[in-house]
């Protein structure tokens, strides 16, 4: 009995340590995921083959391959420690990558960091994904090959039954003439077919018919920019804020909540978080410099400048160059030499020094006519419309582009098909009849338009 | 009563049937300027467009547009703040309290600014004077901040070549202070000053220069009634007066709602007494104007006294008599008054009996001995202390003449080293003007702190130029205890300096830190901390105190006055020294509503803003009597004149003490016979470009007895002297009523059982009662309302009730018993909705673009008759005839019962104003406000001046929320849609219902006695459902179906048949 009980116990205690040890212990590409997307992905691209801030993931364990494993967990743990070592690989990561420092993660187990290769490795290794984004893109032009495609072979098939139709005809003819035994009476030739006037006066038809079609849609385009992407005097990147920072869009955009503008941030918003992180993951000093000179921030300090004002350019473009070269230098090692730093700090200094005391002017995206009044607060605020909804996924946008059409007939489509937020704001409590109807059962919402939303001065006054 | 007619109408013109005042009317659009133009044959022969230019023009616009479609779209930038300001949200608008002053004018105002720049000006709640209204100079006076001819930084105008010019600051104080010694004779020229830091930085700069002499006078005189006072009270002030505690109002020639002393406050406080709050038991006050020419307080008054303005004081004294007769008192030296009058007088004597300490005597006029028989008589009606209050005086006039006149000797006499001009225009505004410039070229160093050049500032040395109110920092003292805080809403935008800064520099004062941010500020903080502060016991700290006062813009102080001190004035002998009337023709100079004394006359808004009487624009205007056969019942103009018509008139000469001018006709009503009106503060030389080449001034034409000014002559010729070209007068203009050249129509048949005997009336235009026939007017209206609802409902149209039933329903209310026609809206309107200014030959041209207009109509008497004021603007209609005539429609109706104007969509076909019935459409038929590409759109091309707004400084006023229109396209009011869509949005963000707080219009916020109210009707618990079941009400031309949203109360009057002989 004993034994019984023994090898129940024990077979208790080993199923439970077994399947403990397999839950915790074990490497797992599930596990691995959920680490990667929460710890890697902020700077590693999850398709482990393209660069992203960090170095593509997916060639990394065959090139620690050549170095005990333990090393590549070093490596993840703190990577510094390893580069100060002197460890080669380290070595040459850093002279690439250098001065971007990746993140330290102590308290990854080795399992953990195998699970996160193993997630790696599956991602690198499987078969091209098709990406949800572009799949329309790819759509598309799948599409136009097989429209031409078909063209060109109807295209085709109508010369060949062109041509068996006149054969046949001219055949039918000769035949004809033969049976009747007269001389075949002159007939008209493809090209004198083609040249008569009813072809031509179709064709020109034709033509004014397409041409105008053209000229009106082309017409009604006209002012329109749809997909406007121009380059900022800032590389200002909403996917490094908006979609790995995670940074709210009203956060910046503080206007969108309570005013008709969605509002440029002013420079002192940038400043409340810049103040701190001084060198951009992207462009390093390069482009938040121009903030610092815009602001009369002096990143050397992490202070204010006094007067700033007043300060002479030469101390301003003294104080920028310092800055240039201290984190120049730090990035490529004290012995870098004295020219490259000095060339690093003239690109920079050139790209800044226009920023120094002047706000920062940015290409406005979004313009609409004068005669159209739009309101942020409306459709935010009230609406509860998501940013994204009429702007597009800014968030992956290195740079913006106008997502949009913005025409009136955009405009106009929405507000047929959207709901108003109706019972839950009081406001609309003067619309007795909707409420009635929805108590009832008649009706399930409430359109913009039925509250008159395409009244011409909802937008035009 | 004699000459009682059962009618309204709107002029001469309406009463004779004048055959192209009809043809006019039946025109929609007035085709004058076209066949004036084509009739010109140098216009049609140097015309150089043909058919060749056109096609050239045609070829050039298409390849233009082919190249404009090729091209780029033009990068804009988006500037955002480096350092936001925490108070700015871009979009948002921020008020903040500040007060308006010019000379003695005060309002305290509510600016609105948007990103930074003042663009609107609301008034002040929280103040108990001017109770939240506003009139038009300070509606108007935002604008004024934008005139690009300001003074751009300090002047010199003295020396030659390089010497004279622009000067910095410290070169300006260096000289300044080189001409001033320990004992220079200084004289520093002023209007009424209401600011007590004003006063101390003169008498700091008087502890410096001894021999200073501070110089206050007005140019339109209160002098008489403050020695008045100090002869009977002790005390040189203005009392407050309570025009909402009496029940018999006179005045002699006192126009209390248009300009005199304090016209908001009294207007709103009068207006108390005068609205029907129950229709079954109507209580009114009684309003008795004693006068020669219509004024705007006239024109409001249920009866009016004619007598000439050389008679004024006779007929005081008349009044004076016959009251003391009924009372016992002791009877005073009689004069001789008009018949007429005098039985009337004797009339209103009873009801001032009847009403004692419920009334009130007041009166304009500059003479001393009058203003102590005013005084005599309101004391004797036990007035003082109930309806008037001497314990809490009025500052809002202060200034002496006589002082001014000892100045000019003294400066004769060459007695004065330095001259510093403030806020006054004495080579413009004083009857001896010309004396006075002799005398002020005889002092050493001449000094003006104007803001703009003028006639006295062109005399000048140095200009040291002032901020704009809205720049500035300052307080004003209307009243004993009342004080109001001034502060800058916008960073100057010239190199300018405050007034008081300069001299507290040229004193050079301890107390001004001049290193400091905002030296003024200070110094005035610093001030208020030992002055006022110290008068206060709510707060502990004089921060809490100053930020309370920031932002209530208003103090009172909770110390009680000094308690009215007894009359001991002398009637007897005062009533000896006023004169008899005269016999002859008379002229009557008056201070107009628009102009004031001039200090107005650079702001096109208010030259645009029509006269509330005369309608007219741009310029002053000679008011003549018209003569009226009632046998014949036939009219006639003044001396033979033919009467203005087609936009032309008259012109006529008037010769006053060898002084002549020519001035246009305007055929008045009620203006007495052997008598004749002209306006003040026009004609100025020395002005910036709106006030050049209007009008002529008339200050000349006044005199100076011992005691002071005298406005009026009693000795006058007046002679024709050819037509006038130009007669802006919008009178005629847009009327309603008048239909078609034979005086039927095909409705008249249809609507005869309802129609009575005029077009004006019988079309329900207005609508007048005696208060004593409310009753029976009650019956009428009920029953008339209801007879055009039964012909309402055969419509061609199924009804959209049901569609206005949810949601809102927008509609406005206007008491036409509170309107006193002021134009406060009509400013207001044209502030907010970006409204253009066209200029007088524009408005000649029937163009005038006012969105809101002041109709203003007569009834009664002819001789003598009763005015109604109707603001008139779109009544969006629920059933717009303009809508369905529209071939885009560009013109629509709302859910919310708005009558919706789309400019963008506007083809400029005029349909639409052609078949509004209420005519409120305004066809843009030039490029006003250069909105449009094309320059060649301007109205410049008629070889006049760039529009007025065209620059970007003086656009800096427009609203940012409303678009500016261009050329080709109609607009009309929307009912300040701006307005409704942000009220509507704060309900919404806060998630509530909307309260009426939420949407106000500008004409309502603007008007001084609450007449205009807006809100939704379907709101049960609003302010207008509540209006809008008042058994007064009517809707204008409710015959032809048109379910206007506008509602009007029907004028009623307290007319006392007894005044009328």
């Amino acid at each position: 009995m004993w034994f019984k009980r023994f090898s129940c116990q024990h077979l208790l205690i080993a199923l439970f340590l077994f399947v403990g040890v397999s839950s915790y212990a074990q490497p797992n590409a599930t596990e691995g995921k959920a680490l990667f997307k929460a710890k890697c992905a902020q700077c590693h691209a999850p398709d482990m083959k393209s660069k992203s801030t960090g170095p593509a993931l997916g060639p990394a364990e065959e090139n620690w391959s050549a170095y005990p494993r333990e090393d590549l967990y070093s490596w993840v743990r703190n990577s510094q420690k390893m580069v100060e070592s002197g460890h080669p690989r380290a070595a040459e990561l850093w002279g690439v990558w250098g001065p971007s420092v990746m993140n330290n993660f102590p308290n990854l187990t080795d399992d953990q960091i195998d699970g996160i290769f193993l997630y790696i490795n599956e991602k690198y290794n499987a078969a091209p994904e098709v990406v949800e984004t572009s799949t329309g893109t790819g759509g598309d032009v799948g599409g136009q090959t097989n429209y031409t495609f078909y063209f060109i072979l109807i295209a085709i098939l109508g010369l060949l039954a062109l041509i068996l139709a006149r054969i046949v005809s001219n055949l039918n003819h000769m035949a004809k003439s033969q049976e009747e035994g007269t001389a075949p009476p002159k007939r008209k030739t493809l090209v004198e077919l083609l040249l008569s006037p009813m072809v031509i006066g179709a064709l020109i038809f034709g033509l004014v018919i397409i041409g105008g079609y053209t000229t009106v849609n082309n017409a009604i385009d006209l002012g329109r920019q749809q997909g406007y992407q121009p380059q900022q005097p800032i590389k200002f990147s909403h996917v490094t804020h908006a979609g790995e920072q995670k940074i709210d869009c009203q956060y910046c955009h503080d206007g969108a909540r309570r005013s008709k503008h969605s509002v440029i941030p002013a420079t002192n918003t940038c400043m409340n978080c810049h103040a701190s992180v001084r060198v951009g993951s992207k462009h390093g000093t390069a482009e938040l410099s121009k903030i610092y000179a815009s602001a009369g921030w002096n990143p050397n300090t992490g202070t204010y400048f006094d007067n700033f004002e007043d300060m002479k350019p030469e101390e301003v473009e003294k104080e920028f160059r310092k800055w240039f070269d201290d984190n120049f230098k730090e990035a490529k090692g004290a012995e870098v030499k004295e020219e490259l730093v000095k060339e690093n700090a003239d690109l920079q200094w050139d790209g800044v020094q226009e920023f120094v005391n002047n706000p920062i002017e940015w290409v406005r995206i979004h313009n609409l006519p004068d005669h159209v009044y739009f309101n942020h607060a409306q459709h935010v605020s009230v609406g509860k419309v998501e940013c994204q909804t009429c702007h597009g996924p800014v968030e992956e946008m290195e740079v913006v582009q106008q997502y949009s059409p913005l025409s009136m007939g955009w405009c106009v489509n929405c507000h047929r098909q959207t709901e108003v937020k109706f019972a839950d704001n009081p406001y609309y409590d003067s619309y007795e009849e909707y409420h009635e109807q929805m108590k009832s059962g008649d009706r399930t919402g409430v359109t913009v338009e039925e509250i008159g939303g395409l009244e011409c001065q909802k937008c035009h006054y | 009563m004699k000459d009682q007619q059962q009618d309204v109408w709107v002029g001469l013109e309406d009463k004779t049937n004048d055959p192209s005042l009809i043809e006019q009317a039946n025109q929609e659009f007035y085709e004058l300027p076209v066949v004036d133009a084509l009739a010109d044959e140098k216009f049609v022969q140097e015309g150089k467009t043909n058919r060749r230019d056109f096609l050239k023009y045609l070829g050039f616009g298409i390849g233009a547009a082919t190249i404009a479609a090729s091209c780029e779209i033009p990068v804009k930038r988006a500037v955002p703040y480096v350092v936001k300001p925490d108070s700015i949200v871009p979009g948002v608008a921020s008020y903040y309290a500040s007060t308006f002053v010019n000379g003695g004018d005060f309002c305290s105002v509510l600016v609105k600014t948007r990103e930074g720049r003042p663009i609107k000006i609301e008034g002040n709640p929280s103040c108990d004077i001017t109770q939240g209204g506003t009139n038009a100079r300070t509606q108007a006076s935002v604008l004024s901040l934008y005139n690009n001819e300001r003074f751009q930084g300090p002047l010199t105008l003295e020396g030659e070549g390089e010497r004279k010019g622009k000067l910095s600051w410290e070169d300006l104080d260096k000289q300044v202070l080189s001409k001033l010694s320990g004992s220079s004779r200084v004289r520093i020229i002023t209007n009424t000053v209401l600011s007590p830091t004003t006063k101390k930085i003169f008498a700091e700069f008087t502890a410096k220069y001894p021999n200073t002499k501070v110089v206050s006078y007005d140019p339109v005189s209160y002098a008489g009634m403050l020695i008045a006072n100090e002869e009977c009270f002790g005390q040189k002030v203005l009392p407050s007066y309570k025009f909402d505690q009496a029940e018999v109002v006179v005045t002699f020639g006192a126009d209390f709602l248009g300009t005199w002393i304090s016209p908001i406050e009294f207007a709103a406080d009068w207006v108390k007494n005068r609205t029907i709050k129950d229709t079954n038991k109507p209580k009114m006050s009684r309003l008795v104007a004693v006068e020669s020419g219509m004024s705007m307080t006239g024109s409001n008054a249920d009866n009016r006294i004619l007598v000439k303005p050389s008679e004024q004081g006779a007929a005081v004294v008349t009044l004076y008599n016959a009251v003391a007769s009924r009372l016992g008192g002791g009877s005073i030296a009689s004069k001789n008054v008009n018949a007429p009058a005098k039985a009337a007088l004797t009339q209103l004597a009873d009801e001032l009996v009847k009403a004692q300490g419920k009334s009130l005597v007041v009166c304009g006029s500059n003479d001393k001995n009058v203003q102590v028989v005013v005084n005599a008589l309101n004391n004797m009606l036990g007035n003082y202390g109930a309806t008037i209050d001497m314990s809490k005086p009025s500052l809002q006039r202060q200034g002496d003449e006589r002082d001014m006149q000892a100045a000019i000797r003294d400066m004769k006499g060459g007695a004065v080293d330095v001259a510093i001009v403030y806020g006054a225009n004495p080579a413009y505004d004083l009857p001896n003007a010309d004396e006075f410039k002799t005398a002020f070229a005889k002092v050493g160093t001449r000094i003006s702190f104007a803001q703009t050049i003028d006639e006295t500032t062109a005399l000048c040395g140095f200009v040291a130029p002032d901020h704009h109110y809205l720049e500035s920092w300052g307080d004003a003292e209307p009243k004993k205890g009342h004080i109001n805080l001034i502060q800058p809403t916008i960073r100057p935008l010239f190199d300018t300096r405050q007034a008081g800064e300069s001299l507290l520099v040229w004193a050079q004062s301890a107390d001004l830190d001049r290193k400091a941010d905002q030296p003024f500020m200070d110094y005035m903080k610093k001030s208020w901390e030992a002055t006022v502060f110290q008068g206060q016991s709510g707060f502990a700290t004089f921060q809490g105190f100053w930020d309370n006062c920031l932002h209530d813009g208003v103090f009172h102080t909770t110390a009680s006055g000094e308690g009215g001190a007894a009359f001991a004035g002398d009637a007897a002998a005062a009533a000896g020294n006023i004169s008899n009337g005269g016999s002859g023709l008379e002229v009557n100079f008056f201070e107009t509503v628009a102009m004031g004394a001039g200090q107005y006359a650079d702001n096109p808004w208010l030259m645009e803003m029509p006269d509330p009487v005369m309608r007219t624009v741009w310029g002053n205007y000679l008011q003549t009597p018209i003569g009226y056969d009632a046998g014949k019942n036939a009219y006639s103009a003044f001396m033979g004149m033919e009467t203005s018509s087609k936009g032309y008139t008259e012109n006529a000469k008037i010769t006053v003490g060898g002084k002549d001018a020519v001035l246009p006709v305007v055929n008045q009503f009620g203006q007495m016979p052997d008598t004749v009106s002209a306006g003040l503060g026009y004609g100025r030389t020395q002005v910036t470009s709106a006030g050049q080449n209007t009008g002529i001034n008339l200050f000349s034409m006044c005199s100076y007895n011992k005691d002071g000014l005298i406005q009026y002559h009693a000795s006058v010729t007046v002679e024709k002297a050819g037509r006038e070209q130009e007669f802006a007068c919008v009178q005629y203009h847009n009327t309603m009523g008048v239909t078609d050249k034979e005086g039927t129509n095909v409705d008249e048949k249809i609507l005869a059982p309802i129609l009575v005997k005029n077009p004006l009336t019988k079309r329900s235009i207005i609508r007048t009662s005696n208060v004593d026939d409310l009753k029976d007017t009650i019956h009428d209206l009920e029953h008339e309302r209801h007879h055009h609802q039964k012909l309402n409902s055969y419509t061609l149209y199924p009804g959209h009730d049901k569609e206005f039933k949810k949601g809102h329903h927008w509609a406005m209310h206007i008491d036409l018993n509170a309107c006193i026609g002021c134009g406060a809206c009509t400013v207001s309107c044209m502030a907010e909705n970006n409204v253009p200014v066209v200029g007088k030959k524009e408005v000649h041209r029937h163009h005038e673009m006012t969105w809101l207009r002041i109709d203003r109509y007569y009834y009664g008497d002819v001789n003598n008759p009763s005015t109604v004021y109707q603001p008139m603007m779109c009544q969006h209609c629920d059933n717009a005839p303009c809508e369905n005539v529209c071939p885009v429609a560009a013109t629509n109706h709302s859910s919310e019962g708005l009558n919706q104007m789309t400019y963008n969509r506007c083809i400029g076909t005029r349909y639409c104003a052609n078949n509004c019935p209420y005519k409120v459409r305004r066809f843009n038929w030039y490029d006003y406000t250069t909105a449009d590409l094309w320059p060649a759109n301007e109205y410049s091309i008629n070889g006049e001046d760039l529009p007025f707004g065209a620059d970007n400084l003086t656009r800096m006023v427009l609203n940012p929320d409303v678009t500016v229109r261009s050329r080709g396209v109609i607009e009309k009011c929307s009912f300040c849609v701006q307005r409704i869509q942000e009220g509507k949005l704060l309900a919404k963000r806060e998630q509530r219902s909307l309260r009426d707080a939420d949407v106000k219009t500008a004409c309502q916020t603007a008007c001084p006695t609450g007449a205009i109210v807006f809100g939704d009707q379907n709101n049960d618990e609003g302010v207008v459902a509540q209006k809008l079941k008042s058994k007064l009400n009517y809707l204008v031309l409710e015959e032809v179906n048109t379910a206007p949203s506008v509602n009007y109360t029907m004028k009623v009057n307290n007319r006392s048949d007894k005044m009328e002989s």
